[in-house]
């Protein structure tokens, strides 16, 4: 199983990547703790436990041919299926929501899983029904019940950044697969009422504000429009070249919220200004387009269709943190893959990116 | 078949791709638009928010002199702020208050009145006043610890330290210079809830302690120091003179040890202070230096070869024609040997010898010596003085220069140019800052001696040393500043100023100095004394000569550099106390004080012990206070003197390094 093969073949470049984006992340997250007065191992010692940890994932899932994933996907499904549903019924609640499974020494989010799972799943589902490249209503109606599901019960915890993204995440792999143009406008514009009803019946009123605040922030910028404005203002204030590092006012005196997590970027952006800002997407943009060529270059259905879903996972959380910080998007709770503390985003986004390099590094086997 | 579906699969991942892109490339617009175009007005609104955020002086670091003593230190005192919005009757406490703060009650109530949420009372009050205010217990009254710079040695150094404003910014001195180094990082405290209510901080709580800067050590030497200051005070006063500078500083390396500038000021309360005396004069003053300049003029002249040690040359009497105008010597000479043109300071001789040396050259020796570019000291307002380029040299130029005249020089440019004559040839950046170090004592930066270049050779710097002893001997101008037991080079100035009203020299007033080294054989102190506007003499050998003397001579004993020649007046004998000991060419003031009385001559107590004197005085049944510890260095009455039943005895000792 184990052939030289398969180190003459691995990505190197996409390591390296990684590592840097890695590394500015630790360097970062020292800055945005360090008005912090902690007592225990400090977040950014932490920071660098996680990504050794990862490192050792990515080790691990290479290890392993991709193609075995194929075979165990829906057995993965279903467990992961279940654990949700522990999850609803005896889980852990933490800030207002039950996203938490404790296994005794371990607590992970079963959630977070489905990420990885949904991609697996669905790569498996499409590869083995060759649909025509044009997908109508009919041939989705499988792939939207796998969805249905798990991002039902997600929404149930109630977590709606992660629900989101599992849909964004198979939606973005339905459209590699293929819809027939007027299958798409039709669910765009079913799509209305849906969103319209979700908005009345499920929506939490926090949510709701937090959509509404990021159409007109400067409704309530004491409240819940605060983290859009703390936000901008440390990104702005940064200008050309940044505050320098620990120099960040906005940072260092702690205005912003969640800022070695969901809003770490801000610090970045306001210690680097828009010069280290453009590093930094030059990097995440390379990320995204290595994944997109490891698709590309990928010789089998399965290996291109988990590589797309990879990258798309990837991409979206990107998208929706780093739109966010900058006042693009409104707030959802949602790391920036590699950069933001955390061990769950950590863990996995470097699964995901040892399903990539595994996908690289087997493209001539079979 | 097969084909056109994997084409049409490569050519949507590419789209996905682009899409990615795109967004990215929005992203990078939507950056710009904020952190460049509307950079300021986020600037503006975070700077609205740090309006509840108050900052803190930061603490500055302490600065040492080299022997480890604290020269300017940072102590934590109590700053009165007022919390508006808490206090409840605002009338009341301004009524409280007025008598403490000594100001207005209205001034006072309009700063408790109001929504504000902060507003400082008084900062950096005194511990007495703080407790006082606390005991009134007012609501809304509240204290931070902030910190002021205190230095201990007041005038001791004040211009080398320099001094920082309230706010802690460093303004003059090693203070300003190193401001950047001393400074810590400013703290913060966040006075009420931030913008979402959340606890951040509470009312007066610290969010971010202000940090201690790096701590400084100097080349000076306390007592060194200390000597040089006293000894200029007295020179100047003893003269009348408008000011004066006394720099000490180490040939072999360029570590200045004293650096004095009078009038001086107290660093603790400078505002109290007109501002010229403010002003080191020791960088910031240019200035004639007059006949100083004869010593490198010869050692130029020596080093290019045109003249050798022996060479003579005619000082036609004491009046010489030339490029139209006739210089004058103070006495007539007739043939003078190079030695003697320097010992007794000719004009006319010096003028020769800068003819035959040539404007180029001299030119150039004079650039080599440093005259006409800044030493590089580190301290603030270094002049570079006036040495007009060779190509503006017209007439009687090359005679004046050659003898010190129509060139300007600072202090530390002196003091640089006579180690490098001292120490073998060798010019050497004058530096007062030995290490900067951080608060745990760690070196953060380590300063060492910086060799510029090389001047002369170390033969001419040898002759050069053998020539200049010779005008601290019998006959020579500067006798005034031998020093008995050592051997001392040097050089005495004198130079008429430029009367800034008329742009001509000025008929009274003068610049008087003397520059040397000491022991000349194997120098380890370098020592410039300039006394400006002199009014009892302008000569160099009477007004600055003696202050050269009297650091030199206590420098040497604190240092306990061993002497070098026999005694001329020789240590206290109980057996047989001396006649006369004419330790300085008899003045008419002293031969007043010397009253003929049946008492004991006062012995030279310089470099004795305690126990040493104490025998002394016991033998000859005299009573003599003791002032500190350790050895010698001051005494009442002066050597040689007789001492009166009613005269005052003491000795002043200074621990030995």
């Amino acid at each position: 199983m184990i052939d030289r093969r398969l180190f003459t073949n691995f990505d190197w470049g996409l390591l390296l990547l990684v590592l840097v984006i890695a590394a500015v992340g630790v360097v970062n997250i020292s800055s945005a703790t360090a008005s912090y007065t902690l007592t225990e191992t400090s977040y950014t010692i932490r920071q660098v436990y996680w990504v050794l940890i990862g490192l050792s994932l990515v080790v691990l899932v290479c290890s392993i041919d991709y193609h075995v994933l194929e075979d165990i996907a829906y057995w993965m499904y279903g467990t992961v299926a279940l654990l949700l549903l522990v999850v609803l019924v005896a889980g852990k609640s933490s800030m207002g929501a039950t996203r938490w499974l404790h296994l005794g020494f371990i607590s992970f989010q079963p959630s977070e899983l489905m990420k990885i799972v949904i991609i697996m799943v669905y790569a498996r589902y499409f590869d083995n029904i060759p649909v025509s490249g044009a997908m109508s209503f009919k041939d989705l109606l499988n792939p939207f019940l796998l969805l249905a599901v798990p991002a039902i019960m997600i929404m149930k915890q109630p977590d709606l950044g992660t629900a989101i993204l599992v849909v964004l995440i198979a939606f973005s792999m339905i459209l590699y697969v293929g819809v027939r143009l007027r299958t798409v406008v039709a669910l765009l514009l079913s799509a209305v009422p849906v969103v319209l009803l979700g908005w009345k019946f499920y929506l939490r009123d926090y949510q709701k504000l937090r959509v509404l605040n990021f159409l007109s922030p400067e409704r309530d910028p004491l409240g819940s429009g605060y983290h859009i404005i703390q936000s901008k203002i440390a990104v702005g204030s940064g200008g050309l070249t940044g505050k320098g590092f620990l120099q960040g006012t906005q940072a260092q005196l702690r205005f912003l919220p969640e800022q070695h997590t969901d809003f770490a970027f801000s610090v970045f952006s306001e210690e680097w200004g828009f010069a280290g800002c453009l590093v930094m997407l030059v990097l995440y943009l390379s990320l995204i387009l290595w994944g997109i060529n490891i698709a590309r270059r990928c010789n089998d259905n399965f290996g291109s269709l988990m590589a797309v879903g990879v990258t798309a996972m990837l991409a979206w959380h990107i998208i929706i943190n780093v739109g966010m910080v900058i006042g693009l998007f409104p707030v959802v709770g949602v790391p920036l893959p590699l950069f933001s503390y955390g061990g769950t985003s950590m863990v996995t986004s470097m699964i995901g990116l040892g399903i990539l390099l595994n996908i690289r590094m087997r493209r001539f086997m079979f | 078949m097969m084909d056109a579906k994997e084409k049409w699969s490569r050519i949507r991942i590419r789209i996905i791709g682009s899409l990615f892109a795109v967004f990215f490339v929005l992203t990078s617009a939507r950056a710009f638009y904020l952190q460049i175009i509307k950079r300021d007005d986020w600037i503006k609104l975070a700077g609205r928010q740090h309006q509840k955020v108050i900052p803190l002086t930061p603490a500055r670091g302490t600065i040492y002199d080299g022997t480890g003593t604290p020269l300017a230190v940072s102590i934590e005192v109590d700053s009165c702020f007022a919390e508006p919005s808490v206090i409840e009757d605002p009338k009341a406490a301004a009524a409280a208050l007025t008598p403490l703060l000594g100001m207005p009650t209205d001034v006072i109530e309009k700063k408790l009145s109001g929504k504000k949420s902060f507003a400082w009372l008084r900062r950096q009050v005194n511990p007495d006043l703080a407790r006082k205010i606390r005991e009134l217990d007012i609501n809304g009254i509240g204290f931070v610890k902030e910190t002021r710079r205190f230095y201990p040695n007041s005038e001791v150094a004040a211009h080398v330290i320099g001094f920082t404003g309230l706010d802690p910014e460093g303004l003059e001195g090693i203070e300003l210079k190193y401001n950047a180094q001393i400074l810590g990082n400013t703290g913060y405290m966040v006075t009420e809830r931030d913008a979402l209510g959340r606890d951040i901080a509470l009312m007066g709580t610290v969010i971010k302690k202000a940090s201690k800067g790096y701590n400084i050590t100097l080349t000076l030497d306390k007592n060194v120091q200390y000597i040089a200051d006293k000894e200029l005070a007295k020179a100047v006063t003893a003269s009348r003179a408008v000011g004066g500078i006394a720099l000490v500083m180490e040939p072999a390396t360029g570590r200045i040890l004293a650096l004095s500038s009078y009038p001086t000021f107290n660093p603790n309360a400078f505002r109290r202070y007109p501002h010229d005396n403010l002003r080191n004069r020791a960088v910031a003053d240019s200035f004639e230096p007059g006949s100083t300049m004869k010593a490198f003029l010869i050692a130029s002249a020596l080093e290019e070869k045109v003249i050798g040690p022996n060479d003579t040359f005619h000082c036609e009497g004491g009046s010489y024609a030339i490029g139209g105008r006739v210089i004058h010597d103070t006495h007539k000479y007739g043939t003078l040997r190079v030695p003697e043109i320097l010992k007794y300071s000719s004009n006319i001789g010096a003028a020769k010898i800068g003819s035959r040396l040539g404007p180029e050259r001299l030119f150039e020796n004079l650039k080599k010596f440093g005259f006409g570019e800044k030493s590089g000291i580190d301290l603030p307002g270094e002049v570079v003085g006036y040495l007009r380029d060779r190509s503006r040299w017209y007439g009687i130029d090359l005679a004046t220069i050659s003898f010190g005249q129509g060139i300007s020089v600072s202090s530390v440019q002196l003091i640089a140019a006579i180690s490098a004559v001292a120490n073998g040839g060798l010019l050497m950046k004058p530096y007062i800052v030995e290490k900067i170090s951080d608060d745990s004592g760690t070196t953060v930066r380590q300063f060492s001696p910086q060799i510029r270049r090389r001047v002369i050779s170390s033969g001419t710097s040898r002759i050069m040393a053998k020539m200049m002893e010779g005008i601290t001997t019998e006959g020579g101008t500067g006798l005034n500043a031998a020093v008995d037991g050592y051997r001392v080079a040097g050089k005495t100035g004198t130079a008429q100023k430029v009367d800034p009203l008329t742009k001509c020299y000025s008929a009274s007033k003068r610049t008087a100095s003397f520059i040397g080294f000491v022991p000349a054989e194997q120098p380890r102190l370098a020592i410039l004394v300039v006394i400006d506007e002199p009014k009892t003499s302008s000569y160099g050998g009477v007004v600055a000569a003696p202050a050269f003397r009297e650091i030199a001579l206590q420098s040497l004993c604190y240092l306990k550099v061993p002497p070098t020649v026999p005694f001329k007046a020789k240590k206290p004998d109980p057996e047989e106390p001396r006649e006369k000991t004419p330790e300085q060419n008899a003045s008419v003031a002293e031969a007043g004080i010397d009253e003929g009385t049946a008492g004991a001559l006062m012995p030279n107590f310089h470099g004795m012990s305690i126990r040493q004197v104490m025998r002394y005085m016991e033998k000859n049944s005299l009573n003599v206070k003791i002032l500190g510890s350790g050895r010698a260095v001051e005494q009442n009455p002066r050597p040689g003197l007789r001492i009166g039943p009613a005269d005052q005895v003491w000795v002043k000792f200074v621990p030995s390094a």
